[in-house]
């Protein structure tokens, strides 16, 4: 038996109640995929070359500034009360 | 002087409480004096009682400014504030703590249950009965059960092959058991709900899938598309 990192059955683990394994799996899928686990054991399957990552970290922060700015733009156009009613109109 | 404008103030104060319910009750709503009392909790405020800085009074009024004003925009999100799941926070003993290898059940310790490790891959699902040692006792396959090429890469063979053992198993005498679930493939969810079908208490269901972190080493060559 190698060597392990972690106690088994401690971590990374759900108490199942009254058999309920839908919730169980939901519960532990949701906070694999929360903390990024998922997504780090699909980039590690196989080798990423250099220019991958850059491209793919590149794609990802273009994405979040967008989705960042997209965000911002949604709550502005959705709120009711504002600082300043007369944006623009000074 | 000053006492006695304090002393005005006071008497003001008092008259105006005194007489504004009367009027009011007697107006609009007899025996009801919701109202009133409402009025005359107001014309207290408006006095401000004597204790009361008018500094502390203009903090107040800005604070309650501010909570009827949105939200400051904060930037970036997460940089600020950190979410929580509300499912971790309030665990309600569905995660382990120090005391759950020693957790009994049907009379067996938590850390003596036998062990089902369920290995998902993109094209078949490995489930292999063994016992809290991780010695092997049973294991089947979809390629086993029947399934062949594609067919095993589903989760309706994830999902058969899991009654299967769970019905062996069962024969074997085994009830309740922790499921070690590894990869993701298409029989993940439906395996472990196929162990229950068959019969089997799942008292547990832990995550073994092997992340690479740092200092791994260099995984296989990509698949060319």
């Amino acid at each position: 038996m190698g060597f392990r990192t972690h106690a088994q059955f401690v971590a990374r683990t759900v108490l199942v109640k009254n058999n309920n394994v839908d919730e169980g799996m939901r519960v532990i899928n949701r906070i694999m995929s929360k903390e990024g686990l998922f997504e780090r054991y699909r980039l590690t399957r196989f080798y990423e070359k250099p220019y991958q990552t850059r491209r793919r970290i590149n794609y990802e922060k273009a994405k979040a500034i967008y989705n960042e700015d997209m965000n911002r733009k949604i709550q502005f156009v959705m709120r009711k009360n504002r600082h300043d009613p007369w944006v623009g109109c000074a | 002087m000053l006492r006695g404008a304090v002393a005005r103030t006071v008497c003001m104060a008092q008259a105006s409480a005194r007489t504004f319910p009367q009027r009011f009750s007697a107006e609009t709503s007899p025996g009801h004096d919701i109202a009133a009392k409402l009025w005359g909790g107001r014309c207290l405020e408006g006095v401000r009682g004597l204790h009361v800085g008018l500094v502390s009074c203009k903090a107040e009024g800005r604070k309650e400014m501010l909570a009827s004003m949105p939200r400051r925009d904060e930037g970036t999100e997460g940089e600020g504030t950190i979410a929580i799941d509300s499912n971790i926070r309030g665990s309600d003993g569905s995660f382990p703590d120090e005391n759950t290898p020693d957790l009994l059940f049907d009379g067996v310790r938590f850390a003596d249950l036998p062990i089902i490790h369920a290995k998902f891959s993109k094209n078949n699902t490995l489930l292999t009965l063994t016992d809290s040692k991780g010695v092997a006792e049973m294991f089947r396959s979809c390629g086993i059960e029947g399934f062949k090429n594609t067919r095993k890469g589903t989760n309706i063979a994830a999902q058969a092959t899991a009654i299967s053992l769970a019905v062996r198993a069962i024969n074997k005498g085994v009830r309740n058991v922790r499921v070690a679930v590894k990869g993701l493939g298409p029989g993940r969810m439906s395996a472990v709900k196929g162990l229950t079908m068959g019969g089997l208490n799942v008292v547990s269901i832990t995550d073994c899938t092997p992340i690479m972190f740092t200092n791994s080493p260099r995984p296989r060559k990509a698949k060319k598309l």
